[in-house]
């Protein structure tokens, strides 16, 4: 399983749903956070649903047009840029997840 | 086209495959242990081990004949719901149950008829159902054991069991991962894609009776409401030209691999790059004249069942395959029209296996 690293100023949190019959861009609706913008309340808060998200990350996630959602926490570690990616399948996503995906906002 | 400059991108197997085989010693050597660790990434599931949890299924047929067992989500996302139409039953009047019921069965009998194959695993698998699954769900899928389908949301989509294809698509899903395996990502997973639009396309074709030239080659073409300015979701005929539409945006499919799209979104674009395969099979069947599934579509089978196509197949490797098997169960012009197919979407195949 993977593990969540620290993420500081810099990091950014990517959320988007893909994959299905009808995969189309329009309906992926990517939401970008930037945790420059987030105070320490929400940082927390948004490292909590992306840590309950590590164990169902799921290397087949979109096989025979399921959907999925699609995690990437682009952060800093140390003098450089990296980047996890999480696939946490539609019928087992949180709904902090689908939440925070779908309104940008923390329940 | 490609994602946004400052997302760093992974190495597809099919370029670590050409490293393999061009590259120096240490690039080989480097490409080798990365395409065997994204291999143990990438686990396929295989066929279907047994049917869903808790679905009622009908008692064991015989082959030739279809076992369906439809079930009723209730717009939850629950599955398999509850069980409303078993085989042999009579139609419902709940218009998503009996097109399902009808298009499962038109979808085994094609693959049964035309292709000699019992179900999904070719021991006749049960071909469970459910429709009705959550609320305004637009998408239908395969999840290893079943078939889901929505209802749309009315505004762009209407219901997905509306498309025979569509339903056919998702059945085909279980039969590759009954064969070949295809990954899910990257051109095998476009492969994959487009396999399940072929034997999509052509279930609906064989019901309709449709020869090459009279089919619209368009997958979902039931699918999108009158609002939406498009045809379906995707052409085989003519990759990016299904819909251009304000709140869709424009399909996006290639019709040749110069247009090959890299990106990280949808598995690497299984759903975007499969129009380059669909296109060769069209360009193929074309040629070819008559009714599809005659010629190019046993050719397509052939190849997807040989033991030679690997799970990580690129659009080379399986072109290759569908050359090879041209020539074993037809002829020159057959061979011609094949290769002449795949090599109008960019992919040459000058050697045979």
């Amino acid at each position: 399983m993977k593990t969540l690293p620290a993420l500081g100023d810099d990091a950014r949190v990517r959320l988007s749903r893909q994959g299905g019959f009808a995969a189309i861009h329009a309906f992926s609706r990517p939401r970008e956070i930037e945790f420059a913008q987030c105070d320490i309340s929400q940082r927390t808060r948004i490292c909590s649903v992306l840590e309950g998200c590590l164990p169902l990350d799921s290397t087949v996630s979109g096989r025979g047009d399921q959907r999925f959602y699609q995690i990437e926490v682009n952060y800093r570690s140390g003098e450089q840029e990296d980047r996890m990616v999480l696939k946490v399948p539609e019928d087992q996503a949180p709904g902090e997840l689908v939440h925070l995906w779908d309104t940008g906002q923390l329940l | 086209m490609n994602d946004s400059p400052a997302l760093r991108s992974f190495i597809p197997p099919y370029i670590l495959n050409r490293i393999i085989a061009h590259g120096s010693e240490p690039q080989r050597t480097a490409a080798m242990i990365t395409l065997h660790h994204v291999q143990n990434l990438l686990p396929n599931p295989g066929p279907p081990s047994r049917p869903p949890e808790r679905a009622i299924l009908p008692p064991p047929g015989k082959p030739g004949v279809a076992q369906r067992s439809l079930h009723d989500a209730q717009n939850k996302m629950l599955l398999p719901g509850m069980p409303v139409r078993m085989e042999g039953q009579p139609a419902t009047g709940d218009a998503a149950v009996d097109e399902a019921y009808d298009a499962l069965g038109a979808s085994y009998d094609f693959f049964w008829k035309v292709l000699r194959r019992d179900s999904i695993d070719n021991k006749g698998f049960a071909l469970v159902g459910s429709v009705h699954y959550g609320l305004g769900y637009e998408n239908a899928f395969w999840n290893g054991a079943q078939m889901v389908f929505g209802d749309g949301d009315g505004e762009i989509f209407q219901r997905f069991t509306r498309s025979l294809d569509v339903v056919a698509h998702e059945l085909a899903h279980g039969v590759i991962e009954s064969t070949a395996g295809l990954i899910y990502a990257n051109q095998s997973g476009a492969l994959n894609e487009s396999l399940s639009d072929v034997f999509g396309i052509l279930t609906k074709q064989f019901v309709l009776g449709h020869t090459v030239e009279q089919a619209d080659w368009l997958i979902g073409a039931d699918l999108l409401t009158p609002k939406i300015n498009g045809r379906g979701l995707r052409s085989m005929s003519h990759p990016g030209t299904a819909y251009d539409d304000p709140l869709l945006g424009k399909d996006p499919q290639p019709d040749h691999m110069r247009e090959f799209v890299i990106t990280q979104e949808d598995n690497g674009g299984v759903h975007i790059n499969s129009g380059i395969p669909n296109r060769a099979f069209y360009l193929a069947a074309r040629a070819l004249g008559g009714f599809a599934w005659k010629k190019a579509g046993m050719i397509w089978y052939d190849a997807l069942c040989d033991k030679r196509l690997n799970p990580d197949a690129d659009f080379d490797a399986f072109a290759r395959l569908t050359v090879d098997h041209a020539a074993q169960r037809f002829g020159a012009r057959e061979v011609e029209a094949v290769r002449q197919g795949w090599a109008q979407t960019g992919i040459e195949i000058t050697e045979t296996l």
